[in-house]
Parts: structure tokens; C-alpha cells; sequence
């Protein structure tokens, strides 16, 4: 039986269903892995780099960041405290009219996180700002001419990347090292 | 190489009080066995209930348990206090040498035994050489109806299947108490918090706090004569302090 397989697998035509079968598997595999680097759909197309632009801090929409663990997205009313002073608002075609439309409904924005660690990493945004990190040596640098909506990550999250600048942050310090490289110190 | 025969009990008992940092110590005499320190460690920790059918398999999950004995036969049985036992935090724990994964460690920033659940595979090798039983492991996803995953404590991983897990100290609360005062700039102070049991306890029957702190509640306490931890011959070094009869 396995042979009359195999032998019809040896004929011209099996061996063009095998190297289709073959690219099919690959080309879905591919799919499958640009899926995952796909940054998520958002409901408005925020301009990071535009609000960097006009010289805006980074805490001022996220003030978590130095007061906690969650930096914190800002609600539509904090959104809402500038942009309605914007006259741009009346232009139909804007991103605006979706800041609008949430405003008037009173609905949040359902923005999707990006910067993320899975649920068995414990990050603290506070402890990372009190030691003299910048937002832009996680986040990617948002000024204006890096062009960046909030659909972008330009940093991998991994553990090697954040225990090599834990490592270089302790540097010949022992005692912060055995803090700063200690298991217990993220996973909980 | 020497082995644990090799080693004297006081040279043993010297090595407990310079390794360990955090420490317990649990009254028997007051504590009625009401189990508040073990529904207040479930909602803390995101510990999972496993129902009865599992529970009749031995898989029920606790990181804190109430330990009840008795003596003499029926019908004259007398109850012995009731036991609160919970990890130990063994300073030489035996847990940590036989995982093959490393994902059971020992942190030496804080003297506690850590659980790194994304490293656990789930061999259960510490669950069987911890003389406490104090592990418990994931058998399956158990599952939280609506609204239960609702009350899960955001600074706990809550766990998936094939993973051991066991009592931490409650170590998001270190953290946090460390992260409070760290932003503050003065020190941890004694009792500025403590672990979830201890905070449920309404007898006050267990105290949580620094034993290399000799002003500390706990180094206090733990200097009764009648403290016992509990099969500290096997050189465990354990960290939790157990008063009976006292």
C-alpha cells in the first residue's frame, strides 16, 4: 500500500502535488508570521510623534509612569482638554472626528496595548523612572522624525534585553546586582 | 564533601539567623482554625479552586492550610491546636537542588524560595522532596466563572496548567512596601505591611516580618523559648516559628 503510494508520488504529476503541498505549508507559515508582526488595529491613527513634536512630555498623558506600575492611557476627556481648543475638530476627513464622536457619546476609546509583557513579568514604570530612564530607551525615540502612530513597538520586550541593562545599570555595585538579576525581582 | 551529618545543629542554627531575611512566627495557642488566612491567601494569589472531585484526588490547592490533629483514641480524642502550615522559606530547602528546569531558586535578595512559573515544566520532583507538602501543582486549567475573574490581584501571575506553585511571602507586597518606601527614601519600616494571612487573621496569631531585624515583632516573639520550627532536624533551615503549649 505505503508503496504504490510512494510510486505514484515518484510520477511527474505527484511530484508536482508534493512540491505544491510543500509551498502551501511554507506560504501559510510565512502568513502566519507576518500575522504576529502585524501591529493591532487601533481606533484612532494617533500621531505619537506629532504630539512629541509640539513639545508635549511624555508624562503629561501618562503620569502613572512616575507615580506607579501602569503609565496609564489617557481618558478621551484628557484628549478632549487641548483638542477642543483645536479649530481643526470642523475638518470632516480629520482623525479627530473619531475623538469627536467618542466625546460626544461619552464612550472610551478602546485604544489596543502594544508595549506589553506577558502576565508572568511584574513591571514597575516607577522604579525604572526613579533610576533615570528615559521613555524613549523602552518605547523607541517619538520625536518627529521617526513618524510614529501609536501602532508601532519599535522594541522587542524580551528578558535577555531587559537583564543586560539591568547588568549594566548595576555594574560593579554587588548588592544591586543580586536585586537587579534576582529571579524574584520580575516573576511573581 | 561534607554532609548533613557533618554539620553541627548549632552550626546550622548559626547559618538560619545569618541567612534568612523574611520570617514568620505562628501562635498555635490563639489561632482557632477559622481559615481566614487561607481565603485571604486564595483571593491574593490568585489561587485557584479546584473543586471537589479533584480535592478527593489529593489535588486540592492552598499555599496556606490549617493542619488539625488529635490524640487518643475514640470516643476520648483530644484536639491538638490546630497548625497553620504554609512554605517554609527554608534557608537550605530541599525543594531547589532536584529541579531540572531551575525554575524553583533560591533569591538572594530576599532569602525566599522563588517559583518561576515560566520556567516550571512541571516535573512535580519539588512537590515530592518538600517535607511540608506545602506545593501545590496546576493539573488542569480550573476554571473561574463570570464575575470571579474579576477579583484577580493584578500584581499576581495567575497561573496556567502544568505549573507548581506555592506561597511567596506574599512578595508583591514586599515590593510594593520596598517600592513605597524606596520613593519615599527611608527604609522598610517593621509592620508597615504584611502578608495576606497575617492581615486576615482576626486572632492575630500570625506575625510576618524581618528575622535579621533584631528590633523587629517577629525577632522578638522568636526568642520565646518555646518556639519550635517544625522538622528543623533535617537541616532545612526554615523560616517560620511555631509556638505551642507556651
Amino acid at each position: 500500500m505505503i508503496k504504490r503510494i510512494f510510486d505514484w508520488l515518484k510520477q511527474p504529476l505527484g511530484l508536482i502535488a508534493v512540491g505544491i503541498a510543500v509551498l502551501a505549508l511554507f506560504s501559510l507559515a510565512a502568513y502566519g508570521l507576518y500575522t504576529t508582526q502585524q501591529p493591532p488595529a487601533q481606533p484612532i491613527q494617533f500621531p505619537h510623534w506629532k504630539h512629541a513634536a509640539f513639545g508635549i512630555q511624555c508624562l503629561y498623558c501618562h503620569p502613572g509612569a512616575a507615580k506607579g506600575p501602569s503609565a496609564g492611557i489617557p481618558s478621551q476627556a484628557k484628549c478632549w482638554g487641548c483638542h477642543n481648543q483645536i479649530t481643526k475638530t470642523t475638518d470632516p476627513n480629520s482623525e479627530l472626528r473619531f475623538l469627536v464622536k467618542h466625546v460626544q457619546e461619552g464612550t472610551p476609546i478602546e485604544w489596543v496595548p502594544v508595549a506589553q509583557v506577558p502576565d508572568f513579568v511584574q513591571f514597575n514604570h516607577r522604579a525604572h523612572v526613579a533610576a533615570g530612564k528615559n521613555c524613549e530607551d523602552c518605547h523607541g525615540d517619538m520625536g518627529d522624525k521617526s513618524q510614529i502612530t501609536i501602532a508601532q513597538n519599535p522594541q522587542v520586550f524580551n528578558m535577555g534585553w531587559c537583564l543586560n541593562c539591568h547588568i549594566e545599570t548595576a555594574g560593579q555595585d554587588h548588592e544591586k546586582l543580586v536585586k537587579l538579576s534576582d529571579c524574584g525581582t520580575c516573576h511573581y | 564533601m561534607a554532609t548533613l551529618a557533618d554539620l553541627k545543629i548549632s552550626e546550622v542554627k548559626l547559618a538560619a539567623e545569618q541567612t534568612g531575611k523574611w520570617g514568620m512566627v505562628i501562635d498555635q495557642d490563639i489561632c482557632t482554625g477559622c481559615q481566614a488566612c487561607v481565603a485571604a491567601c486564595a483571593m491574593e494569589n490568585n489561587v485557584t479552586f479546584v473543586g471537589e472531585v479533584d480535592s478527593g484526588y489529593g489535588r486540592s490547592m492552598h499555599w496556606i492550610r490549617i493542619e488539625r490533629f488529635w490524640e487518643g483514641e475514640y470516643p476520648e480524642v483530644k484536639m491538638t491546636p490546630n497548625q497553620p502550615m504554609l512554605c517554609q522559606q527554608c534557608g537550605h530547602a530541599t525543594c531547589e537542588p532536584v529541579c531540572p528546569a531551575f525554575a524553583t531558586v533560591h533569591s538572594q535578595a530576599e532569602q525566599l524560595n522563588l517559583q518561576v512559573y515560566n520556567r516550571c515544566v512541571g516535573t512535580r520532583y519539588c512537590a515530592n522532596n518538600c517535607p511540608y507538602q506545602v506545593r501545590s501543582f496546576n493539573w488542569r486549567d480550573y476554571q473561574r466563572p463570570e464575575p470571579l475573574p474579576n477579583q484577580f490581584n493584578p500584581d499576581v501571575t495567575v497561573r496556567r496548567v502544568g505549573v507548581m506553585e506555592k506561597c511567596t511571602f506574599c512578595i508583591q507586597r514586599i515590593h510594593k512596601a520596598q517600592d513605597k518606601a524606596k520613593s519615599e527614601g527611608r527604609e522598610v519600616v517593621d509592620g508597615e505591611f504584611t502578608t495576606a494571612c497575617a492581615q486576615a487573621c482576626p486572632a492575630n496569631a500570625i506575625v510576618f516580618g524581618r528575622v535579621d531585624d533584631p528590633e523587629s515583632l517577629v525577632s522578638q516573639l522568636g526568642k520565646q523559648s518555646h518556639g519550635v520550627k517544625h522538622l528543623e532536624e533535617l537541616g532545612t533551615l526554615p523560616n517560620v516559628t511555631y509556638f505551642k503549649g507556651g
